[in-house]
């Protein structure tokens, strides 16, 4: 997917000034909120709290040992009869996709969700090696005929109402017009039976891929994911490294936090657990199995001690549902694949810090997003570091504030060190401040730099007296008891 | 067939290596009590596992039934063979179904479904490769059946699921492709939680150290999609209705 965090600010006053997205958001971002605190409540006690730190500690535990859980994996599907590739960024992923295309002969690809996929822009890919790529999730399907990225990253086309969906499918499947959500559905199953049928290569996402047994978990609630994974002669997976869990048996802790924490169910509807090719004894399922395992740009968090814990994201969505920031612009306006809080955290780490610069700043930092966090993933902390990173100027990047606003920074911190130097500093900027003050405000700071602050809106004065000065007379008024 | 040269992946892994601080690969397997608890305690656990079963059975099957109903299931209960055979009779009259795809399992001996949907006008159809069709065929039929019926490996009390393995003669389709599904489980298969089952494949992982996990698909209610409005619709790409036949 091509990179547009640079256009954030405009993308989301765009957003928030869009009636009919607004209207969206409203309409859905509170029931994902109400599900999740619904489930969690069968968890007496600070035994949901436990989970989580369980949850945390065995991720952080993987990411410390990768390479020797990735090798692991490895010999664990090539024992099960799959091949394993590892690719260093989106570029070599999609070499390696399209090469198993090729070799298969295939013509037609049928698609459940996957994230890293969108990273690799696959189905455009796909479309220019002359490979018909099909999305069968309901709402991937759904922003394919549209011609638009997810919106979220288990609701990816939450922003559409039914009525569009109508118009997309008599524009693209010439099916009749309805506003029946259940009428809809039909005319997508129905759509999407022959091409289950008929396709020649299933390429599927990973939720969790478990070490030991060499077995790809797919958490799903359609179907389409185990139709991917059991009709075509072949069956790609495609996951970031980060999604390596060590043993079979961590898979239930994950089961428990991920659907509760996505859209509040108890568990899917499916959960798919594939660990290679069909058996010679099988009846049915793919000939051939292959696992990609995808860097690009995933090793510059786990090289920063300060970023890795940002690879224990399970993508479960929780951040976004709940952040003040996300349900006001959605998901577009942050440019790239992942959106919410944890897009905004990993985008400038995956693709580059310059680009992505306002990302950090799409937050109020209130913390909603740490408390939900199935894996304790501290965003704000993450958030706030990126920001202390682009202000000092990290030597890897580019310095972003400007002379004037480190010399003006320089002279607050002079001026607010001390007592003396505070009140003394009080008493200029009472005097200064006096031109522009009108009734009680300030309009407008006529100083470069911090003409910003008052753009949209007042500046307070400071006050005729300081705190300091109100509290000393009136314990001079005062009689000592 | 595409495979990855070795190299390329030594140079990868070795670049993830230095990205953690390290500079070679690790003599020891992590400190990390699952993947160390050794076979014997395994055996231990599922021991374990297996007589609690055995001594909660009731309970278990009450918590399994109450959360398949909740899950969406629509629960038949019966106390023998026969009956269930009937309960699958009467699911395929209730929907009208004509033909009815099952699997060839040895559940089937036991439970004459074939006799009963007979005698409710519906034609039975085994899909199983090898029985002179090939894998085509068995698709197209799955594809067109009105049900599909299959017995189950486990069930998980937890989280209302069935869990479906290839085992001999069930295809994987059977339980997916069909507008209905029924799943026939013995109250002897049902386990307490997913932590029982995951310790169970585990052992299972450990004494055969080829394939024993290969494929394994949970059921847990009817296909279902939230993606147009987040309106919760039923019977997307797989069964809307899902019934749950259990043998007391």
């Amino acid at each position: 997917m091509s990179v547009r965090t640079a256009q954030f600010r405009s993308a989301s006053a765009q957003a928030v000034a869009d009636p009919k997205l607004q209207t969206a958001l409203e309409r859905v971002m509170g029931h994902f909120t109400e599900a999740r605190a619904h489930a969690i409540e069968e968890f007496p006690g600070d035994s949901w709290e436990q989970l989580r730190e369980r949850a945390s500690a065995i991720k952080a535990h993987t990411l410390e040992h990768l390479d020797y859980y990735l090798e692991l994996v490895d010999k664990s599907v090539t024992r099960n009869g799959g091949h394993v590739h590892f690719a260093a960024d989106a570029e070599e992923a999609a070499r390696i996709v399209l090469d198993i295309a090729k070799q298969a002969e295939a013509k037609q690809v049928i698609k459940s969700k996957s994230m890293v996929s969108e990273e690799m822009e696959l189905n455009r890919r796909f479309e220019e090696a002359g490979v018909e790529p099909v999305e069968t999730d309901l709402g991937e399907y759904i922003i394919q005929l549209a011609g638009e990225t997810p919106f979220h990253i288990i609701a990816p086309a939450m922003h559409k109402s039914r009525q569009e969906v109508s118009a997309l499918f008599q524009q693209w499947l010439k099916s009749a017009p309805t506003n029946e959500i259940k009428q809809l559905c039909a005319i997508a199953r129905d759509a999407l039976r022959e091409k289950f049928r008929t396709a020649d290569m299933g390429v599927s996402g990973a939720n969790f891929v478990v070490a030991e047994t060499g077995t790809v978990v797919l958490v799903t609630n359609e179907g389409n994911g185990r139709m991917t994974t059991s009709l075509p002669r072949v069956h790609v997976a495609i996951s970031g490294i980060e999604k390596v869990i060590p043993a079979i048996e961590d898979v239930s802790l994950f089961l428990r936090l991920l659907p509760r924490s996505a859209t509040g169910q108890r568990i899917t509807s499916y959960n798919s657990f594939v660990s290679g090719p069909r058996a010679q004894s099988d009846e049915d399922g793919p000939e051939e199995f292959h696992l990609v395992l995808v860097d690009n740009g995933r090793l510059n968090l786990l090289r920063d001690p300060e970023f890795r814990e940002a690879l224990k994201c399970i993508r479960c969505g929780a951040c976004l549902n709940t952040c003040p920031v996300y349900r006001k612009i959605g998901g577009h306006a942050y440019g790239w694949v992942y959106s919410g809080p944890i897009g905004a955290v990993i985008t400038p780490m995956l693709t580059g810090v310059k680009g992505a610069k306002d990302l950090p700043y799409a937050s109020t930092l209130c913390g909603a997003c740490r408390d939900v966090c199935p894996v304790k993933i501290d965003l704000p902390r993450l958030l706030l570091r990126l920001r202390q990173r682009e202000a000092e100027g990290d030597p890897a990047r580019e310095r972003s504030s400007t002379w004037l606003e480190r010399m003006l920074m320089g002279r607050w911190s002079n001026a607010v060190k001390t007592r003396e130097a505070m009140e003394r500093s009080a008493r200029l900027g009472r005097f200064l401040q006096r031109p522009m003050e009108r009734s009680g405000r300030i309009r407008r700071l006529p100083v470069p730099v911090l003409s910003g602050w008052s753009r949209g809106r007042d500046f307070p004065p400071l006050a005729r007296k300081s705190f300091a000065q109100v509290w000393r007379e009136r314990l001079a008024q005062e009689p000592s008891e | 067939m595409t495979t990855q040269d070795p190299e390329a992946k030594a140079a990868f892994l070795q670049r993830v290596r230095e990205a953690i601080g390290r500079t070679a690969p690790l003599e020891y397997v992590p400190d990390y009590p699952p993947l160390k608890s050794a076979a014997v305690r395994q055996e231990e656990k599922v021991r374990t596992i297996e007589a609690r079963s055995l001594a909660r059975r009731d309970r278990i099957v009450e918590t399994y039934l109450e959360n398949a109903a909740r899950a969406g299931w629509r629960v038949h209960r019966v106390w023998s063979p026969e009956d269930a055979a009937d309960a699958v009779g009467d699911i395929a009259q209730g929907i009208r179904a004509k033909t009815v795809a099952r699997s060839a399992e040895d559940l089937f001996r036991a439970v004459d479904v074939d006799g009963a949907l007979r005698r409710n006008r519906a034609n039975p159809v085994v899909l199983a490769a090898g029985r002179s069709r090939s894998r085509a065929d068995v698709r197209r039929l799955a594809f067109e059946a009105d049900m599909g019926v299959t017995g189950v490996a486990y069930a998980i009390a937890e989280t209302a699921s069935c869990v479906i393995t290839p085992r001999k003669g069930v295809a994987r389709v059977t339980s997916l492709a069909p507008p209905v599904y029924a799943a026939i489980v013995r109250a002897e298969q049902v386990l307490e939680t997913l932590d029982d089952y995951f310790a169970l494949v585990r052992h299972q992982h450990q004494r055969s150290r080829t394939r024993s996990f290969n494929y394994a698909n949970f059921i847990s209610g009817p296909s279902r999609t939230g993606d147009i409005e987040q309106t919760l619709t039923i019977g997307v790409h797989g069964p809307g209705e899902v019934h749950l036949v259990l043998i007391s």
